[in-house]
């Protein structure tokens, strides 16, 4: 009996896949850049196996998604470790696409022959994103229950269809069980399914075409446009040179994608151990004073959507979308210069700074706004999530137009009282109340009446909430001291 | 295909035209390996302690259960059944199950318990006042009252005896589920 190598290899020619897959002779000159798409691989395999046990620990429905992670984490060996990789992972995903498309668009691999694979790339960037979307509903907690409430709610606002979308997202009209069924549908099985395709191809193709090669190895002499007819028969010809400069696939080139493979794995692990995953308290539907989050790398267009004004909302809510898989789809077929190296496209450079220039803003102003609205100013004290709704509340319904708070703000208006420290003054009752119908209480006020319509009582509350942290400097040491009348309560116009 | 071309033919692996490139690739090889490794260990790991974990030895819990608030209640020479819920811990669900125990005293002081399941397949078994013995109807087994020990039938151990403490005349049960149908006593 030979080796079982040898009987195999004889049905199968073992040593055929061999010298087709892992001595391929590829161009030479492949930097580190090149290793981002086979890392982004390998951190699939990652989330792969970590979400294949984490879904033995898990139950997708209200009443049970919540502690099963709890018990995760509590009482699973590693279990908190595991859960800290796929959620690391899951940003590890993200960063590594984007960084493998922003390699493939500074050194034009795009191009002619390559169209086909930058289009299912395109489609593997949003499978990416989708998981990050479904995957961040499942731990049922505060952040995952009110970003997916804000995410499919976005979907909403998309004229015509609007409607439709969020029905479809959610499985029903409101967020709860059906909606958690379907996205872990998602995530577990259709889109690791369409992932998976999108990959086969996206690797068949790449055995089929070879690596692109560095660019200067298909500018010299080049035809000007891709769409040329003499185009092809060059490329051929500069590709079979460059690869006659070159080196075997295993393992020369190899070695760099399995090292920055593991690399990027052990930061994972490390972050697993130091971060975690976080678990917020659990999903409250009727806490709606709590500010969600989505994951950072939502934040540009989550960040856009608060610049635009009320009315243009759906309008970017939809178009931003909409227009950067348009732009995508349509690079390689628009772009059809021949010219690959980055020096010597100076649109693309442009656009390229333009839209990694916006988005790094964009995080910054949310991150910015985050970490200010965590810490008011004007006290220095750390608000909670209700009191940063009201204040807001505050500055949007223009309070501080004719209200100083700590010397800032307020009008030439004689009558309006600084609010420095009203909440040494009056009770969070009086505050409410005064704000739903200043007239109560001074018939003269110039205040308007902040009631229903204008604000919800959940609203007044929240406002008179960030109004009772305003203690002055120095607050938590003095005393408050309530100077609360009440005149007789109003009829009700029923 | 790729032809490798007549200049850069590629070698078997041992047969390179130069020693310098077998150690480069020697290498090469040993730096993929290790961080191959790597990987595998660092996510392979905490994934397969995380899938063994129900498998794993637990911390010992609290199982004394309290039968009966005095000895003086408890009929002499007479077998009787105490049932009670037991509140368990299914994973991330509490899940309440009742079980028994079968309590016999001849003095009323010392006391024997067994375990309210049949060691057979874990039907609920009887006293059976005319043969003076506990009855299993799901396959007739038989076992003795005063030792627990199997007169018939097919159960393949005798009664599985629980500890029993008297604490302040009260009557304690160290309850605990065995593993069922072998002769082995083995925890559940």
């Amino acid at each position: 009996m030979a080796s079982p190598f040898k009987w195999i290899d004889e049905r199968v020619d073992l040593v055929g896949v061999r010298k087709a897959l892992l001595d391929r002779k590829m161009p030479g000159g492949l930097t580190w850049f090149h290793t981002l798409g086979s890392a982004s691989l390998t951190v699939f395999a990652v989330q792969v196996v970590t979400g294949i046990v984490l879904a033995m620990y898990y139950s997708p429905s209200p009443d049970h998604a919540y502690d099963s992670i709890r018990y995760l984490q509590d009482q699973v060996v590693s279990g908190s470790t595991l859960r800290g990789i796929h959620h690391w992972g899951a940003s590890a995903m993200v960063v590594l696409v984007l960084a493998h498309m922003t390699r493939v668009f500074v050194m034009g691999a795009y191009k002619y022959p390559r169209e086909i694979n930058w289009l299912i790339g395109v489609v593997l960037l949003f499978i990416v994103l989708g998981f990050g979307f479904t995957g961040y509903l499942l731990p049922w907690d505060q952040k995952a229950y009110w970003a997916t409430q804000v995410g499919t709610n976005i979907a909403g606002t998309a004229p015509i269809v609007g409607g439709i979308m969020v029905r479809l997202l959610r499985g029903g009209s409101q967020l709860g069980a059906a909606t958690l069924a379907r996205f872990y549908a998602l995530h577990v099985l259709l889109l690791p399914l369409m992932l998976f395709i999108a990959v086969l191809l996206h690797l068949a193709i790449i055995v089929r075409q070879g690596i692109a090669p560095r660019t200067k190895a298909l500018d010299a002499d080049a035809p000007t446009r891709t769409s040329d007819a003499e185009y092809s028969a060059f490329y051929k010809k500069a590709y079979e040179r460059s690869k006659g400069a070159g080196v075997p696939f295993w393992p020369d080139i190899t070695t760099k994608d399995v090292v920055m493979g593991a690399a990027i794995v052990l930061i994972l692990l490390q972050l697993a151990r130091s971060f975690g995953a976080g678990l917020e308290p659990p999903a409250d539907p009727t806490d709606s004073s709590y500010v969600p989050r989505p994951e950072w790398y939502f934040l540009p267009f989550f960040q856009l959507l608060k610049l635009v004004p009320g009315s243009m909302e759906s309008f970017v809510a939809v178009g931003i979308p909409a227009v950067l898989v348009i732009v995508l789809v349509l690079l390689p077929f628009f772009d059809r210069k021949s010219t690959r190296s980055f020096s010597k496209r100076p649109l693309a450079r442009a656009s390229l700074l333009a839209i990694a220039g916006s988005c790094v803003l964009l995080v910054g102003a949310s991150m910015a706004e985050d970490s200010a609205e965590a810490v008011a100013a004007e006290t220095g004290r750390p608000l909670s999530n209700v009191q940063r709704a009201g204040r807001a509340l505050y500055s949007a319904q223009g309070c501080g137009s004719c209200h100083a708070i700590g010397g800032k703000g307020g009008g030439t208006k004689e009558d309006a009282p600084p609010l420095t420290e009203v909440g040494l003054k009056h009770s969070g009752a009086w505050l409410h109340s005064f704000l739903e119908n200043p007239l109560r209480f001074h018939p003269e006020t110039k205040m308007p009446s902040f009631g229903p319509p204008t604000l919800s009582h959940q609203e007044i509350e929240e406002m008179t909430r960030y109004l009772v942290t305003l203690r002055g400097p120095n607050g938590d040491l003095k005393k408050p001291e309530f100077v609360d009348t009440f005149p007789p309560a109003p009829k009700s116009k029923e | 295909m790729d032809e490798p071309t007549p200049t850069q033919k590629l070698q078997p692996e041992g047969e390179a035209p130069d020693t310098g490139t077998i150690d480069r690739r020697g290498f090469l090889h040993k730096v993929s390996t290790v961080s191959a490794g790597l990987t595998a260990l660092a996510v392979g790991v905490p994934a397969a302690g995380a899938f063994v974990s129900p498998a794993l030895p637990k911390k010992a819990t609290d199982d004394w259960i309290k039968v009966a608030d005095d000895v003086a209640l408890i009929d002499v020479g007479e077998p009787v059944r105490v049932n009670f819920v037991k509140t368990d811990q299914d994973a991330w669900i509490e899940t309440r199950t009742l079980n028994g125990v079968w309590l016999f005293t001849e003095d009323g002081e010392k006391f024997k318990a067994y375990n309210a399941k049949c060691t057979h397949l874990g039907c609920s078994y009887v006293h059976d006042k005319e043969k003076k013995a506990f009855y299993c109807p799901c396959h007739r087994g038989q076992f003795d009252i005063k030792t627990g020990k199997v007169m018939d039938g097919p159960p393949p151990r005798p009664l599985d005896e629980l500890e029993v403490e008297v604490r302040e005349s009260a009557v304690y049960v160290r309850y605990r589920d065995f593993r069922l149908g072998i002769a082995e006593r083995v925890v559940s």
